[in-house]
């Protein structure tokens, strides 16, 4: 559990010194992601502490943005004057969003079957 | 009166102290996630929305002022980097299982968040709403943590990208079926993949309690298209800002 919270905590620091110094528009957690992506391409698996952590972190990540939420107590006046902007804005985006990304990978897999039928049969003429 | 003052003394001290802010944070939190675990995980009994909205009510009636009460809360907001960071292994599990369609769901993750933020910036600008509230539908749909460090590079709110970030997240949960099936997609990785982008961290819950596999392509996308916009936003808006008028 700490060992795994250590590395995580490391990577961060990596991305955050990365980001400081050579690549200020990318966020330095962003950059520790990458990292450790890459890291664990290279090793090939993820050690047990590290994937009980990141468990954790993703079973509650909701619980991490709760206090920055409470700041919409600042913005009540400016939301109650835009309500139906932003539900509508919310909601059609939304919509848009999960078609768009489904629609894409179904037009995508189906050619890709086709393609794989294609080849499948053209190695079956073969054999003929 | 003489026996008020001890009590009042204890109050004083203990809203002064960052564990309060703690305290009702977690509290609220564990509550509204009981009710979750209660109502079997339905996304409208959203664990964050019931613990900001009591947490609102609580500081509200305390009169206790926001700075004060993030001075305590900001331990757990420090952990949404650690908590980035972590989003690596999700990404890493869902590479080892999509050989070969990499570059399917990186032109669908594109697509996919571009359709999303122009959308929500259109309709929001067409419909009236301030420069506050256009600018925090940029990173709205990626995942928190990673919606706030893009605010802050676009020098936008990062509360309302944040509390944006969860009203969509529930809708999305709740939606993401009903948009699916109307489409008749039925392969789980690709229901996954797209509630994974437009849902983030809820749709996750959401298709995990579903489909293992739909899971774990979720959780790749969710990582992925914050991955995408946290490089992508920044660049692409600084080009076109000026053209866009927003």
């Amino acid at each position: 559990m700490i060992s795994g919270l250590v590395q995580l905590f490391l990577w961060q620091g990596l991305g955050e010194l990365l980001s400081k110094f050579f690549l200020p528009s990318i966020p330095g957690p962003v950059l520790g992601l990458l990292l450790l992506v890459a890291f664990l391409c290279v090793k090939g698996q993820v050690n047990t502490d590290l994937a009980e952590v990141a468990d954790a972190f993703r079973q509650h990540l909701g619980l991490l943005f709760v206090p920055a939420s409470v700041g919409v107590v600042l913005f009540l006046p400016d939301l109650k004057t835009h309500a139906l902007a932003v539900s509508t804005a919310l909601i059609v985006s939304v919509i848009l969003t999960i078609g768009v990304t489904a629609i894409v990978l179904k037009v995508f897999w189906y050619f890709s079957l086709k393609r794989s039928k294609g080849t499948a049969m053209s190695k079956g003429h073969r054999h003929e | 009166m003489n026996k008020r003052l001890p009590i009042s003394e204890v109050w004083v001290y203990l809203s002064g102290d960052p564990l309060f802010a703690l305290i009702i944070t977690l509290a609220t939190y564990q509550f509204g996630y009981l009710l979750y675990v209660r109502a079997k995980r339905h996304p409208l009994v959203n664990p964050v929305a019931i613990s900001v909205i009591l947490t609102c009510v609580i500081i509200d009636l305390l009169e206790m002022p926001y700075e004060k009460y993030f001075e305590g809360a900001q331990f757990v907001h420090f952990l949404l980097g650690t908590a980035t960071v972590a989003l690596a292994i999700p990404i890493y599990n869902g590479f080892k299982r999509m050989q070969g369609k990499i570059l399917h769901i990186w032109v669908a993750l594109t697509a996919g968040s571009t359709v999303s933020i122009v959308s929500a910036v259109v309709i929001a600008k067409l419909m009236g709403a301030g420069d506050n509230i256009v600018g925090s539908m940029y990173a709205k749909s990626v995942t928190a943590p990673i919606a706030m460090g893009i605010a802050e590079r676009l020098n936008v709110s990062p509360t309302l990208t944040v509390v944006f970030t969860v009203i969509t997240g529930m809708l999305g949960a709740i939606l993401a079926p009903y948009i699916m099936n109307a489409l008749k997609i039925h392969q789980w990785w690709i229901r996954g993949t797209a509630i994974g982008v437009g849902a983030h961290g809820l749709g996750i819950t959401r298709a995990f309690s579903v489909n293992e596999e739909a899971g774990i392509y979720a959780s790749m996308a969710m990582g992925l298209n914050g991955v995408i916009s946290a490089i992508g936003l920044p660049i692409v808006l600084t080009y076109l800002r000026p053209y866009l008028g927003f």
